[in-house]
Order: structure tokens, then sequence, then C-alpha cells
């Protein structure tokens, strides 16, 4: 077996292979397309930006800089209403796991009407499907304040807009979860001669109920985050909180209560992938 | 959880039925009382947040029956004979007509393109970030363990704070205007997206990295040709997944003066209790609903459909 130097690969066998290859060098075509497809991306960047009046970003520095430097500088921590604050925290709690407790609630009763194989007909699952469509369409935080206009300001507007888009959110994902179970197991409890209720207890139920669980516990990881945010329309917890701080400049309390957040949802982070791992086991779903 | 998962030792002279099933009775017992932990659990914290958000059965009657009143009172007032109709002599459209309903149609179409523009803008901006942020992010090619760590905590600052109190932060710095919120999804995207990104590049194969690497290639030239050939369907379909998450996010960082569709929302919703309200809601969720269906098509298209899970 010979080792071509390089040095010894001249022009024309370069040519020479090119002709015989034509694939192995790229077509001009498709380099053309990326070229392009660049080109496009980045001209739209500069557009866009151009178009949300990027150079404001530039201008700001005085502003931006009073901003981050009282986030950074606590003063009077003395001073602070921390019980407020910690109340806020927990009713952001509160609402995010009634929310989530009553969306899973009403999802398992509608994820069953939206799965192609429990509900056979079509005009009722398609029904059951845009509703829920609408549900998830629209974000917690116009739910909320929805719901502050309908119920009035406080923590049961805030429950009932997490408990609306968790109900489409995982009335979705749990008709997924229905469509998607194996068959073998429930035509092997059927074909020991059960009835319909020890085939759903036995054949539906064993597969589809760790999926449920972990996809709700998810969902209240999430609702806690909404739940935060929630209070800036006026629905409760501890959102009202950081309006109420930031509109007044003092940045540095945001700055605390938005850390203290952070802990919260990773306490709860790991709290749930604790239960989820006891009753799911290492390989998830 | 503590349960003692192995069978004791066998000892010679001992029932191997029996020890069987004393193993299993205690196994049992185990759980049974972790469960009813759990479950106890369950009942305080359910009761003790029925407390704290005041989530009490005399307030529940009193605010019921108000929801539907008021989703009564933002459905338009539509009427079959009028439906078509066009503006009359004064130039208005007669009430109970579609014309009448959507009088601001064309307002909304605008707003709602700046919503898509802020979405797709940020979008790309977030995916150039993390694509870098996860290359510098993932363990298995993070050009030191400082940087990695220190590029892990930055995307979870990013992620853990919502967009919509970033956009609340920029429009202080920046002013009132969408620029405020496409630095505020940009930012957070970014965040979740580098992380679902570095575990994509964990997940990826070494040998073409040590290929690079034994012909002396740079890191950005092991990244570069080792890495991102085999992570680019992904990362395509992850960005295009986070677009769609990105337009409803557009849709509300407007509620804190942050551009889009979001600031017509609030203002209606506020000031108004009439089909105005269901006119704004209808178009954000159309629009929402036909970008996750297209760009579900394209997901599917790029990837299996069960690899995004």
């Amino acid at each position: 077996m010979t080792t071509l130097a390089f040095s010894a690969i001249t022009e024309a066998d370069v040519a020479q292979v090119r002709q015989s290859h034509p694939g192995a060098f790229g077509s001009p075509l498709i380099r053309a397309l990326k070229i392009g497809s660049w080109a496009v991306m980045i001209g739209y960047l500069l557009y866009s930006l151009h178009l949300f009046e990027f150079y404001k970003l530039l201008d700001s520095s005085e502003r931006a800089w009073r901003l981050i430097s009282r986030m950074f500088w606590w003063q009077d921590m003395g001073g602070w209403a921390y019980a407020q604050i910690y109340t806020g925290i927990a009713q952001t709690i509160a609402m995010a796991f009634l929310g989530t407790l009553l969306g899973t609630i009403f999802a398992l009763g509608l994820a069953f009407l939206a799965a192609r194989n429990t509900m056979p007909i079509g005009i009722i699952r398609h029904a059951v499907r845009r509703m829920l469509d609408v549900f998830r369409g629209i974000d917690g935080v116009v739910w909320g304040l929805v719901f502050v206009r309908a119920v009035g300001l406080g923590p049961l507007a805030g429950v009932l807009a997490i408990w609306v888009s968790d109900m489409g959110n995982l009335a979705k994902l749990y008709s997924e979860a229905i469509e998607n179970i194996d068959r073998k197991q429930v035509e092997g409890v059927r074909a020991t001669g059960a009835d319909e209720a020890r085939v759903i207890r036995y054949g539906y139920l064993p597969q589809i109920l760790p999926v449920f669980l972990s996809l709700s516990l998810y969902s209240f990881e999430s609702s806690t985050r909404s739940a935060t945010i929630l209070g800036l329309v006026g629905a409760g917890g501890v959102g009202m909180i950081i309006i109420e701080r930031f509109r007044a400049g003092l940045f540095d309390q945001v700055a605390f209560v938005v850390l203290n957040i952070l802990v919260v949802i990773a306490v709860i982070d790991f709290l749930s992938g604790k239960i989820r791992k006891r009753f799911i086991g290492e390989r998830g779903h | 959880m503590a349960l003692a998962a192995t069978l004791p030792p066998f000892e010679p002279g001992q029932d191997p039925v029996a020890l069987f099933e004393a193993h299993r009775a205690r196994l049992r017992r185990d759980k049974l009382f972790v469960n009813l932990m759990l479950a106890g659990a369950f009942v305080v914290m359910l009761l003790w947040s029925i407390d704290v958000s005041r989530f009490w059965p005399d307030r529940l009657a009193t605010g019921f029956p108000r929801i539907f009143e008021y989703f009564g009172s933002v459905m338009p007032q539509l009427s079959w004979e009028l439906l078509f109709e066009g503006r009359n002599a004064e130039g208005r459209f007669p009430p109970g007509s579609i014309g009448f309903w959507y009088n601001d149609f064309w307002k909304y179409l605008r707003l709602i393109w700046e919503t898509i523009l802020m979405a797709i803008t940020a979008t790309l901006l977030a995916t150039g970030l993390a694509v870098v942020l996860s290359l510098l992010a993932a363990r298995n090619v993070t050009p030191h363990p400082a940087i990695g760590a220190a590029a892990r905590r930055f995307l979870e600052f990013c992620r853990g704070v919502p967009e919509i109190l970033f956009a609340l932060t920029f429009v202080f710095a920046v002013g009132i205007g969408p620029l405020a919120g496409v630095l505020a999804i940009f930012i957070h995207a970014t965040g979740a997206l580098g992380k679902l990104f570095s575990e994509v590049v964990e997940n990826a194969s070494m040998r073409p990295v040590d290929g690079i690497t034994a012909v002396g290639g740079t890191w950005a030239q092991r990244m570069r040709y080792g890495i991102i050939p085999q992570v680019l369907p992904n990362f395509t379909s992850y960005a295009l997944w986070r677009f769609e998450i990105n337009v409803r996010a557009s849709a509300v960082v407007g509620f804190v003066g942050a551009g889009g569709i979001g600031q017509e929302l609030n203002h209606v919703i506020s000031f108004y209790s009439d089909d105005r309200v269901s006119a704004v809601l209808l178009l954000v969720v159309l629009t929402v609903t036909i970008i996750d269906l297209v760009s579900e098509r394209l997901r599917h298209s790029l990837i299996g459909k069960e690899s995004l899970k």
C-alpha cells in the first residue's frame, strides 16, 4: 500500500477527481442556498433591530446603570417588610398548588374525551380539543387579567387563571398519553376474562398513572413560576409585591424577592424530582 | 427512600419461604408507611393552600356567577341578517355585523405582525447565543470546568427569572416599546434553549471530536466539525419549539409596556368589558394556533415524531 504525500497531489489530480466524483465537493446550488439563507437571516435581524430601535439600548446607559446598581446595593435591610414578602410567596405557592390540583382533576375527565381511542365520536372529540386550544392559546397572565375583571383583585383570580391554563395544557398531554398506551397489556387483561372495570384498573391505569403524576408535578413547578407573575396584573401572590416595589423604585427589594422566588422554585424542583423518582423510577416516561 | 431492597442473607436451617414472606411483608409495610406520610402531607398542603389563598366556598359562590356574567358580556352580539353588512351612510358598521365587531381589525393585525416579528428576532438572537453558551456549558466539551460551571449558572439565572420581569426591567431601562420585549424574551429564551442544547451536546458522540483532536483541530474547529453537524437537527427543532413559546410570550410582555399585541390586550381588558375583548382574544388564539400547527409540521419533518418529548 502506498501513502500519498500531500505535496504529490497536483492541480490536475484534483481536477480529475472533481470530474469523476462531483458529489464529493458539494454542489454550488446548495452552497448558494446556504449563503443565501444566512444573508436573509442577518438581513432580517438588522432590519428588525432597526425597526425595534435598537440604538435605544446604547442611549439608556444612565437609567440602566442606576437600576443595576440599586439591584446589587441593598439599603436599609432592617426596614423591609419581610412578613409581607413571605406571605406573598406562601400565597403564590398555595395558588399554584390549588390551581394545578383543580386543573389536574378536570383534565382527567377532559383527556378521556379528547383521546382518539377512548372517544370514538369525532364531533365531541374535536369540540373538546378546540376548547382546550382556547384554554392553552391564551397565556396565564391574560387569564389572570380576565379573572381579575370578573371576580376582583386577589388570589382567587390567580387560582382560577392557573386552573384554566393548566387544565388546557394537562388535558392535551394526558390525552396524548392515553393515545400512546400499549394495547397489548389491555388485551392481555381482557383475554383473562376481566370485566370492563378491571380492564381499566389493570390494563389502562398502571400505564397512564405514572405519566399523569409526572406531568402534574411538572405542571406544579411551572405553575409556581407563572403564579409569581400573575400578581403583576393583580391576581394575588408575590407578583403584587414585586410590581409595587418596582413602581416605588425599590429595586433592591425587587432583587431580594426574585432571589427568594428562585430559591423556592429550586426547592420545589428538588422535592418533585424526589416524588417522581419514588413513583416512576429513574427512567421517566 | 430507605427501603430494605435486598433479602437478608440466607442461613442454613431457615425456611426460605418464611424468610421471603417476612421480607416481603416488611417491604409492603415500609411502602404503606411512606405512602401514608405522603398522603398526609398532601392533605395538609391542600388545607393550608385553601386557607392561604382564601379559596373559601362563600367567595367561590359569589365569584362563579360573575365569571359567566363577564364572559357573556364580552361575547359579540352578532345577528345573522346583518353579519356581512358594509358601512352605512355615516361610514359606520351597523351593530351586529362582523365589521362592527372588528372595527379596529387593521390596528390589531399590525400589532399581531409586530408580535410575531418580536418573537422571530428574539428567537434568532437567543438561538445564536444559546449555541455558544451550550458548547461552553456542556460537561463533555467545555473548554474549562470553571467556564462550564459559570455558563450553567448564567443559563439557570436567565431561565429562572420570568420574561415579564425582565420586560419590566427593560421597559424602565430603555423605555416603552417592542425593544424591551425583544430583549426580555431573548434573555429568557437563551436560558431555556441553552439548557436543552447543552443536554443534546452532552449526548452527542465524542468520536468525531476525538478524530478532529487527533489531526490537531482547535476547540472551535472541534465544535464546528465534530459537534455541530451531529446536533444541528435537534437544535433547529428545539429552536422552532421555542419560537412557538416566544410567540405566546411576546403577546404577554406588552402588559408591562414592552410592545406587541399585549399592550392593546391589557388596555382592552382593563378599560372595556364589551366585544372588543373577545375580538382581540380570538385573534391571539388564532395566531398562536396557526403558528403552532405550522411549526409542528416543520419540526416533525426535521426529526422523527418521537424525538421531541
